[in-house]
């Protein structure tokens, strides 16, 4: 073996406590990032992911005009024969009164979001269905779900409870009608449909009005990286008409954008924890090349040079990154399995989702690696400094 | 040569215009009382330090025009250190300190062997795979003799070799010094304050007062006054 390594790592291992001191500090600042990356990455993920099953799909088709004309039929079969769609189903969105008498008193609620959905196909596009806590989901066209917030709203609603429901149609017409609560709605962390009305899309369609139109189209997809590619080859087929397609980052976008800097915020303060963690380990290799000092003089003095010198505390350095980088990666990776395992949420809220971002995972092993190496440049420099007959005088 | 330390009043002459020459294979003993300058002296020689005003010739060469890169090699090659504590490096094994210089030197072709032989010669071929803080003083000082001929340098400049060890331990050193000198037909420098511990050496330099005076005190009355 190199003999600057061999010594460098003899140095380094006789002297456990600096040597763990320094690791850990490598060690907690790759962890720190692990840690933030699977709760806040893990919080953005799930969102995404909720609001892709509940809501949007991967792609989300609109109109220009607001309401798309095209039969239900003819896009879905148009999409379903696209072997990366799982499934597409049409959406309608509204807003209702409701009032409900419960235990003898009435209850009203307004402006109360409803959202029209055909059962038989949102099974195959959303998840909406298995966020059903009572009851089932839509069972025909005069049942409604409700969301568990919306529920709570009316005197805690239960299944088999009958509400009435005024929508005001396309010609500013009040449509008033009863319906009978088959289910309810609830889901973790309150992404799904929890403050909405479910029902049937052509009770919707008839009540505003809007008779074989849709509010949007959403599209999931077997594999959600060909989203773009998918979104495309639809526009493209449909060049005559004012569709407007997106995926789920684009139609999102809004509901995103501001965790999106929150993230890079808390990622930046991750980076800083690592930055502190290099300053320990200038401090702790400080105090190695001090307590070395008679040593290297009297290296110096059988003829090491200067940069003799400065390789074996930068090989220092690059150990104490090499198994700081490691145990922190190892570290992170078992929090990270930990947190997907058990589909870690906080108090009953969201699940994460965690993936393996196995990019940003080397690069912060690396970065720490490299940090630990920057780290140790100064403490090495000083070590050249050093004047052999000053150095061997050190006790 | 001069070496002065420290600035205005804290000026201290530590040697004060010190001259002589030393031949090759010579056994040299450096004698005087503490503090007369002896070690600085073989600092000076020994490319650890710098003279304030002098130079400091070794095998034709004027070694104050060196830059730190070439006294750095040239310390490796052509010098061995022996010190008083033997400082070796405590996190490496008897034969890794002996094979160091060799390793700087970048010329590891027959260094284990040679680095054997000569721990056979000190009679520590036992104690090879011993940490150096694992073996006594008076083994750890032949350990520094073998690491110190390693690079068959062709001055050996020993301080105080003998100046941390019992009588029976310092003869044996004294006695193994001067047989490498006669076998590899080495030059020795050696700073001791004990230069009835070596016999018959070929030179006697004694400073005094950073004076070098060549031959034992007694030939100089002007030291003795």
């Amino acid at each position: 073996m190199e003999y600057r390594l061999r010594l460098a790592k003899r140095m380094l291992f006789n002297k456990k406590g600096s040597l763990i001191g320094a690791v850990l500090a490598v060690t907690i600042g790759i962890l720190v990032i692990h840690v933030n990356f699977v709760i806040f990455q893990g919080l953005f993920d799930a969102i995404v992911r909720d609001i892709s099953n509940y809501r949007n799909g991967d792609i989300l088709v609109t109109d220009e005009a607001d309401y798309i004309d095209k039969s239900d039929l003819a896009l879905v079969n148009w999409f379903e024969r696209i072997p990366f769609v799982q499934g597409a189903t049409p959406r309608l969105s509204s807003s209702a009164e409701i009032n409900m008498t419960k235990n003898g008193n009435l209850i009203e609620e307004t402006r109360v979001p409803v959202v029209g959905v055909d059962p038989l196909r949102d099974v195959k596009a959303s998840t909406a269905h298995e966020t059903v806590a009572e009851g089932t989901y839509i069972l025909n066209r005069n049942s409604v779900v409700l969301g568990n917030n919306v529920a709570t709203d009316l005197g805690n609603a239960q299944v088999g409870d009958s509400l009435k429901m005024l929508i005001v149609d396309r010609s500013g017409e009040d449509q008033i009608r009863r319906f009978t609560v088959a289910g309810i709605v609830k889901s973790p962390g309150g992404q799904g449909l929890d403050y909405s009305v479910v029902m049937h899309i052509d009770t919707l369609r008839d009540m505003m009005g809007r008779s074989g139109e849709s509010g949007s189209f959403m599209v999931k997809l077997n594999d959600p990286t060909k989203a773009f590619e998918v979104k495309e080859f639809f526009l493209a087929a449909f060049p005559n008409d004012d569709f407007i397609a997106e995926t789920i980052e684009e139609s999102a976008e809004e509901q995103l954008a501001g965790f999106r800097s929150g993230i890079a915020m808390i990622n930046l303060i991750g980076y800083f924890g690592m930055m502190s963690s290099a300053f320990a380990i200038v401090t702790i290799q400080m105090m190695l090349v001090n307590g070395k000092t008679r040593e290297i003089g009297v290296m110096r003095s059988i003829g090491a040079k200067r940069k003799d010198i400065l390789i074996i505390f930068i090989f220092q350095g690059m150990i104490i990154g090499a198994i700081g980088a490691g145990v922190g990666t190892a570290a992170g990776l078992g929090y990270t399995i930990y947190a997907k395992e058990t589909k870690m949420s906080f108090m009953n809220s969201i699940p994460l989702e965690v993936n393996y971002n196995w990019e940003k995972i080397i690069q912060t092993a690396l970065l720490s690696f490299s940090l630990a190496i920057l780290a140790s440049l100064y403490p090495s420099y000083r070590a050249t400094k050093l004047l052999p007959v000053e150095a061997m005088r050190t006790v | 040569m001069t070496k002065i330390y420290g600035m205005g009043e804290n000026k201290v002459k530590a040697l004060d215009d010190a001259s002589f020459s030393i031949e090759k294979g010579e056994f040299v003993l450096i004698v005087g009382s503490s503090g007369s300058g002896k070690s600085t002296l073989l600092n000076m020689i020994g490319l650890l330090d710098r003279p304030t005003k002098g130079k400091v010739f070794i095998d034709g060469t004027d070694t104050t025009k060196l830059n730190d890169n070439k006294i750095s090699a040239f310390r490796n090659k052509k010098l061995g250190f022996i010190f008083q504590f033997s400082n070796l490096l405590t996190d490496l094994t008897v034969l890794e300190n002996v094979l160091l210089p060799r390793q700087i030197a970048g010329t590891n072709g027959s260094a284990e062997k040679d680095a054997r032989e000569l721990l056979k010669i000190v009679e520590l071929e036992s104690q090879i795979n011993k940490r150096a803080n694992k073996i006594s003083g008076g083994q750890a000082q032949r350990v520094a003799i073998a690491r110190g001929l390693i690079n068959r340098p062709s001055i050996v400049l020993a301080d105080e070799p003998t100046g941390n060890l019992d009588s029976v331990t310092s003869k044996i050193i004294v006695d193994l010094m001067k047989s490498m000198a006669k076998k590899l037909n080495q030059t020795f420098i050696i700073v001791t304050h004990e230069p009835d511990h070596f016999g018959d050496v070929d030179k006697i330099i004694t400073i005094k007062d950073g004076k070098a005076f060549e031959g034992e005190p007694l030939a100089h009355p002007e030291i003795i006054a």
